[in-house]
């Protein structure tokens, strides 16, 4: 097949091409354009050269009376009315039709010539009343050859003739088989020579269909072979699949079919009953007669309808629970109404009490479950408590002299606790020095120092887990005032439980020393310092224990304390440096 | 090029040449016929004797086989030379005739060997030693042939599995789809490799092989016409024998006997294609039919129509196709005037496998209608669509007509909206594939390359013409009035049913 030869860029399909008419386009141009090599035209490549398919593509557009020419049909010389008798009318819809030939046919044997010079000679044979039409001619010889198509499905090969014995059965179901049987047996010999005369062949031409693959796959004559049917892939899995299906639909169906038979019992039952009660209604009837015959007045009750009785009786009636998967909606119920309607509602309170049990044995089960746990999610950055702190940092362990602090006491009750605000009920008279690492909080957190060296050779104190306590009550309105300020920033909010509190033993002559050293800051010595005297005893205790201004301490856990090169050796602890 | 354009028959390379008398002339043979007033080469395929003398049934050089046909002596021109078969040619001819004559049947019939080496013209004759002359494809086949019989000798030497033949190997190999469909359109089918294409893909066309060569019916009685078949149909053996043959116009049912035929037209009931009508107007109707479910009628329709189609083959059942039967109504029933077959699910996109208008309704606009209906159908389905090749001569006539009309139609629409044309646009416009709409616009030497840019060109005498033809054409298949939604078989159909 002749391709075009590739000689410019290829066309894509989505390409915009622009339309152009003949005269648009310089003619010569066009001609030189157009005489482009042979298109693929989808004939079979050995015809297409032939003479008249030739002729008529290259005349294309110019003369469309070019024709190939065939060999052409006549009109029949056979009378078509004599054949195609039957008229239909045209029906008024789109037909749908999916009737088969065979079932359009009826009998599926036609008499031939030679079954009609046959069929006359036998008939002449026959008394008048006996003659054997061609539709009934037709039937029994249609019996024969299905017959012998069912049982001698090799005759053509093996020339086994099927007996008359066995079209017997055939013949039996015919529709007229009593009238037919007395021709059957002169008909079969017929048929019988026929099937000999042909080579125990159908009588009736048939196609070719496959016999042995080899031999028929060349034969042109051999039409219609089946196509390989394609398996599917079986699996285990797909076995067990498909049964599980099957029995379902089986039980399917037996539920099903239980369900008819047990309407079909119940309407014998109805049946049944409404016989009942026309014979009650009869005996009635009778019994009426009889005592407007005998003219007995008293005692009407028996013929009065007890349908009260049968309306008492239902209620006790215990209905066993409807199966769960009954599809059918509309079943009937004896039951009264009321007592659906009464049920419904019990039923809705305890459906409300059953959840509200549940709902509360939940939150029991939850509270059991949390028991003995602390949420600790809830103080996002709660610290680590435990032994183990940063490495760098030594714990100041100090140890009291059994000193009482008589003056303090007195004035201790009035101290608020520091970070015990989420546990009020703690709040128990302190008797205790605060600021040492006496309570529980202090000794699990006590006060440790890191010793370090910044930049520039600085050394640096670090202190942490000394307690902080906010003021609460502030006497003096300006110190109050300034120490609110002070304190704005050092305070986190309310409900931060695990506020850190730097405990300095305020005592410490080490301590003392300490604090001696370091310089006033300049905003002190600017301002004045207020006297700390003047302070009420709270808040001078509150003030030793944060000798630097707080506000110059970071608000968080870990205060830097810049030292001044000069190499003052600070000394925390007792056994800090240890 | 000459109208004869080179010689199709006897083209093997060198015959022996001489002159013949009615004695010698024997099958094989090309001499000169008279047709149509006119001395032309053709090949004897067949010789009978008739009460008249001596027939001939000879294939016109060139000339489609439908225009074969029997020849009395008179018309052969004995004083011309006549191109003797080729030696080794007839050897296998004489083996053939060996086989033939065990099969005792009319010797008209082309032995069943025989059809398959005929598969093409060229390569009847082509000895297979022989390199041909024209084709590369035939010289490679021809030796991939060979190497395979040679292989297929060492594996029997060898006692390999004799199950598995190089030829089936080989076909695997083809089948990768593309190089498939490439091979399917240039090279001549291998009879193996044709029937595995068959086999998958459930194609009805095409079995250039199987073809007998000589038509078997000589006349058929059909409604109200008689037809004279153009190619082979595989009706019963014996139907070869009879001066003419009777078809039920409305079951097809073939009768060999004239009283047969009455007494089967006295029961049918059919009036109409046992399907459902999905369309009608006031001219046509359209029925569907399913071949699975209508496997006789439908089996008798192939028959029918396989008189006519030339690269039809019924080499497998009917069963994966529908057919889409078009019909004229009058007070005595729906008649059928032509129809196309189509894939329950084609793999390769076509929307039509064979289609037919039968003769005595040929060249009246049938076939457009046909054509029309098979790519509304594609539109509803929101396929493109495409007819299995090869078509025939007749067919390529038909559907170049149809595309032309409408791709010209669509081109003058856009060319007056100014909308952008691409080739995938009216390829979607019309369902048509996009390979076919390039291919009619190369045909009508509309499509053209001009400074770097493809562009489309109309030519005025395409206009005028369509104008003319337009004029003419007084049917169209209305879309609003099809009653058809595509069928939809089940996985276990498919698998089951075919």
């Amino acid at each position: 097949m002749a391709t075009r030869k590739v000689r410019y860029k290829k066309l894509n399909p989505k390409t915009v091409l622009p339309i152009f008419r003949e005269d648009q386009i310089d003619p010569s141009e066009y001609e030189s354009l157009t005489n482009e090599a042979q298109i693929a035209t989808g004939v079979e490549q050995a015809e297409e050269n032939e003479y008249h398919l030739q002729a008529v593509l290259k005349s294309a557009g110019v003369a469309a009376d070019q024709e190939i020419p065939v060999p052409p049909p006549q009109e029949s010389t056979l009378n078509y009315d004599e054949f195609y008798s039957q008229k239909v009318s045209k029906t008024a819809t789109y037909i749908r039709f999916s009737q088969t030939v065979e079932e359009c046919i009826g009998c599926m044997y036609d008499m031939t010539e030679e079954d009609v010079v046959f069929l006359q000679s036998y008939n002449q044979k026959q008394a008048a009343q006996a003659q054997l039409s061609e539709d009934d001619f037709e039937k029994i010889m249609e019996v024969y050859e299905e017959t012998a198509y069912i049982k001698t499905p090799f005759a053509s090969i093996d020339q086994t003739v099927a007996g008359y014995d066995e079209m017997f059965q055939g013949l039996q179901e015919l529709e007229k088989a009593k009238a037919l049987m007395p021709h059957a047996k002169e008909i079969y010999e017929y048929w019988k020579s026929r099937r000999q005369a042909l080579g125990n062949t159908p009588l009736h031409p048939t196609l070719k269909f496959e016999t042995h693959a080899e031999s028929d796959d060349m034969d042109p004559y051999v039409c219609f072979r089946r196509r390989e049917v394609r398996q599917t892939r079986k699996t285990r899995a797909r076995d067990v699949q498909s049964a599980d299906k099957l029995k379902r639909l089986r039980k399917e169906l037996e539920e099903g079919r239980q369900l008819v038979q047990a309407a079909h019992s119940r309407e014998l039952l109805k049946a049944e009953m409404l016989k009942t009660d026309r014979a009650i209604f009869e005996l009635r009837a009778q019994l009426k007669e009889q005592k407007i015959r005998l003219n007995i007045k008293a005692d009407d009750e028996d013929l009065i309808n007890q349908k009260k009785r049968k309306a008492a009786e239902a209620p006790t009636v215990q209905r066993p629970a409807p199966p769960a998967q009954l599809r059918m909606p509309g079943r009937p119920d004896v039951r009264p109404a009321e007592t659906d309607l009464s049920l419904l509602a019990d039923r809705l309170a305890e459906k409300e009490n059953e959840l509200r049990l549940d709902i509360e044995k939940k939150v029991q089960n939850h509270k059991d479950w949390n028991r003995n746990y602390l949420d600790l999610t809830r103080g996002p950055l709660s610290p680590v408590h435990g032994p183990r702190l940063d490495p760098n940092f030594r714990p100041a362990k100090t140890q009291y002299l059994m000193t009482p602090p008589a003056s303090a006491s007195s004035v201790s009750l009035d101290e608020p606790v520091p970070m015990d605000l989420d546990k009020p009920e703690n709040l128990e008279p302190v008797v205790k020095f605060r600021g040492v690492a006496q309570d529980e909080a202090s000794r699990a957190n006590p006060p440790s120092y890191r010793r370090r060296i910044g930049r520039l050779n600085r050394l640096w104190i670090d202190r942490r887990g000394l307690p902080a306590s906010p003021p609460r009550e502030i006497d003096d309105e300006w110190t109050g005032r300034l120490l609110q300020d002070r304190w704005k920033y050092d305070q986190s909010s309310d409900d931060e439980d695990d506020m850190p509190t730097y405990e300095v033993d305020p005592f410490d002559t080490r301590a003392l020393k300490f604090r001696s050293s370091i310089p006033p800051p300049p905003w002190l010595l600017h301002r004045g310092i207020p006297n700390p005297r003047a302070l009420p005893p709270n808040q001078q205790q509150l003030h030793q224990q944060h000798p630097i201004p707080p506000h110059q301490l970071p608000p968080h856990t870990q205060a830097q304390l810049p030292v001044a090169k000069s190499p003052v050796k600070p000394t925390t602890g007792t056994g800090a440096l240890a | 090029m000459s109208p004869t354009g080179e010689a199709a028959v006897g083209s093997d390379g060198p015959r022996l040449i001489g002159k013949a008398t009615v004695e010698t002339l024997t099958i094989g043979c090309i001499a000169q016929v008279i047709k149509d007033g006119e001395a032309r080469r053709a090949e004897i395929l067949s010789i009978k004797e008739t009460k008249s003398g001596r027939q001939y049934y000879c294939n016109f050089d060139n000339f489609n086989k439908r225009l074969d046909e029997w020849v009395p002596v008179s018309r052969i021109d004995f004083d011309k030379p006549v191109e003797w078969p080729n030696p080794d040619k007839d050897k296998q001819k004489d083996d053939k005739k060996g086989k033939k004559t065990t099969a005792a049947v009319s010797k008209k019939q082309p032995s069943k060997k025989n059809s398959r080496r005929v598969s093409k013209r060229e390569q009847s004759i082509a000895s297979e030693d022989q390199t041909h002359p024209w084709s590369e494809f035939v010289e490679n086949q021809q030796k991939n042939k060979k190497d395979a019989r040679e292989k297929a000798n060492a594996s029997l030497e060898i006692g390999a599995t004799a199950g598995i033949g190089p030829d089936e190997m080989e076909i695997d190999e083809d089948e990768t789809p593309a190089s498939a469909a490439k091979k399917e359109s240039l090279t001549p089918f291998s009879r193996e490799q044709e029937i595995e294409k068959l086999r998958t893909s459930g194609s009805m066309t095409q079995n250039p092989a199987e073809i007998s060569r000589i038509r078997n019916i000589s006349k058929v009685e059909f409604g109200r016409y008689v037809l004279f078949p153009w190619y082979f149909s595989p009706y019963p053996e014996v139907y070869g024998q009879e001066d003419s043959i009777y078809i039920c116009e409305f079951c097809l049912s073939y009768f060999n006997d004239i009283k047969s035929f009455a007494r089967h037209r006295h029961k049918c009931t059919l009036h109409h294609p046992p399907g459902n009508e999905i369309y009608r107007d006031d001219f046509v109707s359209f029925f569907e039919i399913d071949g699975r479910r209508q496997r006789t009628w439908c089996r008798n329709l192939c028959l029918l129509s396989k008189m006519f189609l030339d690269h039809k083959t019924l080499y497998y059942d009917v069963d994966p196709f529908l057919f889409y039967v078009m019909t004229t109504r009058d007070e005595k029933g729906c008649h059928l005037i032509g129809y196309f077959s189509k894939e329950k699910e084609s793999t390769d996109g076509y929307n039509v496998a064979c289609i037919l208008t039968l003769p005595q309704y040929q060249r009246k606009g049938y076939g457009r209608l046909l054509i029309q209906f098979s790519y509304e159908l594609s539109k509803i389905e929101g396929k493109l669509g495409s007819p299995e090749k090869p078509l025939s001569d007749l067919g390529l006539l038909s559907y170049r007509q149809y595309w032309s009309e409408n791709i010209i139609d669509l081109l003058l629409k856009f060319g007056e909206r100014d909308e952008p044309c691409t080739i995938e646009g009216i390829a979607s416009h019309l369902a048509m594939t996009t390979q076919d709409v390039e291919h009619t616009l190369q045909a009508l030497k509309m499509q053209v390359y001009h400074k770097g840019e493809h562009k489309i060109v109309i030519p005025e005498k395409l206009v005028a013409q369509r104008e003319k033809s337009r004029a003419k054409q007084k049917r169209l298949i209305d879309p609003d009035r099809i009653q058809w939604k595509p069928p939809v078989f089940t996985a276990s159909s498919r698998t089951w049913a075919w």
